[in-house]
C-alpha cells in the first residue's frame, strides 16, 4: 500500500471479495444460532449425563446458558481473531477494513463490527432494550402495589419480577454512558482513531448481548425470588433461574471489565498530540475514574457468583451455615461490589452532565481540578463503605463506627461535585437547551437523593428505615433521579452527533416534565410509605399504606409515559429529524470539531490541542481542513440557529 | 481546542520511532505503542486477577476463622462424634486434610514455565529468536501441560469432594482457579510456540514475548499463592 494511491475516506476503500474472511459469512444470525445450537448441545448431554445427580437440574441450567454465551461468541465471529493468533496467522489490512464496517452499509450493526461508533450506538440500543424491560417490569411492580391485596401478580411472580427488575436496571445504569458514550465520544474526546483494542470493543459488546436472554429466561425456570441482592441462603435454595441469573452476572461483569480496561488504555495512550491529562474533558476523567472503579468492582461480583454457582450445581457450602458457610460471606462480597458499583454507575453521567453545563453555561468547569480530585476521592472512599449494607445484620457491631464514618465522608467530595456543579453555572451565559433541563432536574433529584443517604449512613437512622421503603426511595432518586436523568442529559447533549440529526425539543420538553413530575410524585409516595414503616419487597400491605401507594403508582405510570414520550422523540428525531451541522452547541471539545456523520477514523486530519476544551469567550476555532462534500455534513457554523449565543 | 492539518488518509504510517507498524483494528500505529497499550491492558487484567485472588483468601481466612460447625477440614467431626446439620442429621465424618505434594508440584511447574519463558526472552536478543522463543515456548506448554495433567489428576486424588464443609470447598475453589490459569497458559503458550516457529518474531519484534513472560510470570505468583495458603494455613 502506497500513500499515493490513499483515498481521501478509509471508509470509501474498495475491499476484495475476500477481505473479511470468515467474518463475511457472520453476523447476528449465525451467532444466535451458534448460541441456541451450543445451548441445545449442552442441555442434551447434561440432561443425558448430570441429571441424575443431586443437582442435576442446576447442572443443566448451568451447562445450557454457557453453552448459549459460548455458542452465541462463536457465532458471531468474536473466537475468530484469538484462534487465528494461537495458530500463528494474522488478520490482514483488508480483513481489519472490513472488521470496521467498510463497505458494509448499516449491516455492520448486526455484526462483530470493531468501529467504535458503530459498537456505542450497538451499546446505546441495547441500553434502551434493557431499559424498556426494566421499566417495563417496574410498572408492574406498581401496578400490584397499587391496591393492598391485589390479585394483578402473586407472591412468587412480585418476587421474580422484583429481582429482574432490580439487576436489569442494574445492569442498564452501569452501562448507559460508559457504553455508549464511553465507545463513541470519549475516542474523539481525546483526539484517537478508535479504542485501544477495537475487537476486545465488540467483545464486550457481545457479551452483554449475550448476558440478556438468560436473565429473562428466569422468569420461565422458575423465578429468582432472591431480591437483586440475592441474599444467601435465599439463592442458594432459589429455583433453577437462579443458575440463569448467575450466568448472566458472571457474562456481565467480563464485559464490563474488558470494556473498562479499553476505555483506560484508550484515554492513557491514545490521547492526540498537546492534550495533557489537565486538558482532557471532563467525560473523559468520569469515564476513567467509573471504568477503573469497575476493575475493582466486577471481579468481586465474579468471585460470589462463582461461589453461588457452587455451591447451587456441585454442592459446595460457601454459604451454606449448616455445612460450614456463611451467609455473612455472600453479604461482605457482595457489597464489596454493590457500593462502588453505586459509583461505577453515578460518575460517568455526573461527569458527561457537567459537560452539558459547561458548555451550555458558556462557561470553563469551575474548578475542574478540584472535580477530578473529588471524583478520585470518591472511589476512594466508596471502596470503604460496604459495610453499611449490613448494620443491622449484626456482622461485626463494632465497625458500625468506622463504617458510619467513612459513609458519612463520602458526601463531603459528592458535595464538593454538587458545587462545582453550582459554579459552573454561576453567572454564566445559560442557553437553557433541552439538554440543560435535565441537567436542572438531576440537580433537584440528587439532593434530595444525597440528604436522605445520610439519614440512612446513620446507624440509630439506619436501625429504623432499613428495609423499608424510604431506603428504595433514597436510591430511586439517587440512581434514577440523579444518574439516569443526567445520562438523559448526555444523550440529549450528543444525540446530534451519534445521529446525525437534531433531537426533537418540543416533544422533549414535553417529556420532561411528564418525568421530571412524575418522579417526584412516585419516589415522594415512596418516601412516605418508609416514613409509616411499609418494608420493601412484599407483594401486599397492610392498608395504612393504600395513599402513599397509590401515590406512588400514579407518579410511576406519568413517568414511564414520559420516557415512552422521549423514546418517541429519539425515533422520530432520529428518522426524520433536522440534518445537525457538525457543532450546533458551538462547543470547544474534539467531538465536535469533527464533521457529521464521523468518518471511520474520526479525524480527517490529526488534531493537536492547544488549550482546553473549556475555553469559551475565545475566537472559535478553525473549521477542519480538508472538508469532503458529503451528505448530510454541514461543517462549523454556517447552518446554526441565528441567535445562539457563542 | 485547535486542529493542524496534518494530512492522514488511512494508509501505512512512516515508521515513527523505528520500531515498525502494525495493524491495530484496521488503524496503524507503531510497534511502540502498541507494546505500551499491551502493558498498561495486561497490568490492568492482571489487577483485576489480582481482586478476585484476594477475595478468594479472604473467603479462606474468613470461613477459616468462623469454623461454622466445625466444618472447617471438619477438624471437630469424627465418626464417633459427627456433626449435625441444623435439624440433627450427621452431615460428615473426619474429613482429612488434602495432600500437599501435587499442589506444591503444580505451583512449581508453573514457575519453571514462567522461567522458561523468561529465559527464550533474554535470549532471543542474543541469538536466533525464532530457535530459542519456539523451545522456551514449547518446553514452557509442556511443563503447563504436565501441571494441567497433575492438577486433573488430584481432582481424583482428593481425600474429600465438594460436599464435605468449609474446608473442602474452599481447597477445591482453589484448585479451579489454578486449572483456569493453567488452561489460558495453555492457549497462550500454544500460540506463542507456533507463532514462533512461523518466524512472527524475527527481526526483534518479540514484544509480545515480554507480554506473555509477565502474564506467566503472574500465574506463576497466583498458584505458589494459592500453594502456600492450603500448605500453611490448612
Amino acid at each position: 500500500m502506497t500513500t499515493a494511491a490513499a483515498p481521501a475516506l478509509l471508509e470509501d476503500t474498495q475491499l476484495s471479495s475476500r477481505a473479511g474472511g470468515l467474518y463475511r459469512h457472520q453476523n447476528i444470525v449465525t451467532g444466535l444460532i451458534g448460541g441456541i445450537g451450543l445451548g441445545a448441545i449442552g442441555w442434551a448431554l447434561s440432561h443425558q449425563f448430570l441429571q441424575g445427580s443431586n443437582w442435576g437440574t442446576d447442572m443443566v441450567v448451568t451447562v445450557t446458558m454457557a453453552g448459549w454465551v459460548i455458542g452465541l461468541l462463536l457465532g458471531i465471529g468474536a473466537f475468530n481473531a484469538p484462534v487465528l493468533w494461537m495458530l500463528g496467522h494474522d488478520q490482514t489490512h483488508e480483513d481489519e477494513l472490513y472488521l470496521a464496517g467498510v463497505g458494509q452499509g448499516p449491516r455492520r450493526y448486526w455484526k462483530f463490527c470493531t468501529d467504535h461508533k458503530v459498537v456505542g450506538v450497538q451499546y446505546l440500543i441495547a441500553v434502551f432494550t434493557i431499559f424498556g424491560v426494566g421499566g417495563t417490569l417496574a410498572m408492574m411492580i406498581r401496578t400490584q402495589l397499587v391496591s393492598a391485596h391485589s390479585s394483578f401478580l402473586g407472591a412468587n411472580a412480585y418476587n421474580a419480577i422484583v429481582s429482574v427488575h432490580g439487576m436489569a436496571m442494574i445492569v442498564a445504569t452501569i452501562i448507559m454512558v460508559t457504553g455508549p458514550f464511553g465507545n463513541f465520544i470519549v475516542p474523539i474526546m481525546v483526539g484517537a482513531k478508535d479504542m485501544a483494542f477495537p475487537r476486545l470493543n465488540a467483545l464486550s459488546f457481545w457479551l452483554l448481548f449475550a448476558a440478556v436472554p438468560p436473565l429473562l429466561a428466569t422468569f420461565v425456570l422458575g423465578g429468582v425470588d432472591a431480591g437483586w441482592t440475592t441474599y444467601a441462603p435465599l439463592s442458594v435454595q432459589a429455583p433453577p433461574a437462579m443458575d440463569a441469573f448467575a450466568i448472566t452476572i458472571l457474562t456481565f461483569a467480563v464485559s464490563v471489565t474488558l470494556s473498562g480496561i479499553n476505555i483506560i488504555v484508550t484515554v492513557l495512550t491514545m490521547r492526540a498530540e498537546g492534550m495533557t491529562l489537565n486538558r482532557l474533558p471532563i467525560f473523559t476523567w468520569g469515564a476513567v475514574i467509573g471504568s477503573a472503579l469497575g476493575l475493582y468492582a466486577m471481579p468481586a461480583f465474579m468471585v460470589g457468583m462463582v461461589m453461588m454457582i457452587t455451591d447451587r450445581v456441585t454442592g459446595t457450602s460457601f454459604f451454606v451455615a449448616a455445612v460450614g458457610g456463611s451467609g455473612w460471606l455472600w453479604e461482605n462480597i457482595f457489597w464489596i461490589m454493590g457500593h462502588p458499583e453505586v459509583y461505577v454507575i453515578l460518575i460517568p453521567p455526573v461527569a458527561a452532565m457537567l459537560e452539558v453545563v459547561s458548555t451550555f453555561a458558556r462557561k470553563p468547569i469551575f474548578a475542574y481540578k478540584v472535580t477530578v480530585g473529588a471524583f478520585i476521592a470518591i472511589i476512594a472512599l466508596s471502596i470503604m463503605v460496604w459495610a453499611h449494607h449490613m448494620f443491622t445484620t449484626g456482622w461485626a457491631p463494632d465497625l458500625n463506627g468506622p463504617f458510619m464514618l467513612t459513609t458519612e465522608l463520602i458526601s463531603i467530595p459528592t458535595g464538593i461535585i454538587f458545587l462545582c456543579v453550582i459554579g459552573t453555572l454561576w453567572r454564566g451565559s445559560i442557553w437553557t437547551r433541552l439538554p440543560m433541563y435535565w441537567a436542572y432536574l438531576f440537580l433537584w433529584n440528587f439532593i434530595i437523593g444525597g440528604v436522605t443517604g445520610i439519614y440512612l449512613s446513620d446507624v440509630p437512622a439506619d436501625n429504623y428505615f432499613h428495609g423499608d421503603m424510604f431506603v428504595t426511595a433514597h436510591f430511586h432518586y439517587t440512581l434514577l433521579g440523579g444518574a439516569m436523568i443526567a445520562a438523559v442529559a448526555a444523550f440529549c447533549y450528543w444525540f446530534p452527533k451519534v445521529s446525525g440529526r437534531m433531537l426533537n425539543e418540543r416533544i422533549g420538553k414535553v417529556a420532561f416534565w411528564m418525568v421530571a413530575i412524575g418522579i417526584q410524585i412516585t419516589y415522594f409516595g415512596m418516601f412516605w410509605e418508609g416514613f409509616e414503616g411499609m418494608p420493601r419487597r412484599v407483594a401486599y400491605y397492610d392498608p395504612i399504606f393504600l395513599h402513599a401507594n397509590q401515590m406512588a403508582t400514579v407518579g410511576a405510570y406519568l413517568l414511564m409515559a414520559g420516557f415512552v414520550v422521549l423514546l418517541y422523540a429519539i425515533i422520530h428525531s432520529w428518522v426524520h429529524g433536522r440534518p445537525a451541522p457538525a457543532n450546533p452547541w458551538h462547543a470547544k471539545s474534539l467531538e465536535w470539531m469533527v464533521p457529521t456523520p464521523v468518518p471511520l477514523e474520526n479525524f480527517l486530519v490529526e488534531p493537536v490541542v492547544t488549550a482546553d476544551p473549556y475555553g469559551y469567550g475565545e475566537p472559535e476555532p478553525a473549521a477542519p481542513a480538508a472538508e469532503p462534500e458529503r451528505e448530510p455534513v454541514p461543517v462549523g457554523s454556517a447552518e446554526t440557529t441565528a441567535g445562539e449565543p457563542v | 481546542m485547535t486542529t493542524t492539518t496534518i494530512e492522514h488518509g488511512g494508509t501505512l504510517e512512516p515508521e515513527g520511532d523505528g520500531h515498525g507498524v502494525v495493524e491495530g483494528g484496521g488503524h496503524h500505529e507503531t510497534r511502540a505503542q502498541r507494546h505500551l497499550k499491551e502493558r498498561i491492558a495486561l497490568w490492568l487484567l492482571v489487577g483485576g486477577d489480582a481482586l478476585f485472588l484476594l477475595l478468594e483468601l479472604f473467603t479462606w481466612f474468613y470461613l477459616r476463622a468462623l469454623n461454622t460447625n466445625g466444618m472447617w477440614r471438619g477438624a471437630a467431626c469424627t465418626k464417633a462424634n459427627a456433626c449435625t446439620d441444623g435439624l440433627g442429621n450427621p452431615i460428615t465424618s473426619e474429613i482429612p486434610k488434602a495432600g500437599i505434594t501435587y499442589t506444591l508440584v503444580i505451583a512449581a511447574l508453573t514457575v519453571v514455565a514462567a522461567l522458561l519463558v523468561w529465559w527464550a526472552e533474554v535470549s532471543a536478543q542474543r541469538q536466533s529468536p525464532r530457535r530459542i522463543i519456539s523451545a522456551g515456548a514449547g518446553f514452557a506448554l509442556l511443563t503447563v501441560l504436565v501441571a494441567v495433567v497433575v492438577q486433573c489428576y488430584q481432582f481424583g486424588q482428593l481425600p474429600f469432594t465438594t460436599i464435605d464443609g468449609a474446608y473442602a470447598s474452599s481447597f477445591i475453589f482453589f484448585m479451579g482457579t489454578t486449572l483456569a490459569h493453567l488452561g489460558l497458559l495453555v492457549f497462550i503458550l500454544t500460540g506463542l510456540w507456533v507463532r514462533a516457529r512461523r518466524g512472527k518474531y524475527d527481526g526483534g519484534h518479540w514484544f509480545q514475548v515480554g507480554i506473555i513472560r509477565f502474564f506467566t510470570a503472574w500465574c506463576a505468583i497466583v498458584t505458589c499463592v494459592l500453594a502456600a495458603t492450603v500448605i500453611l494455613f490448612a
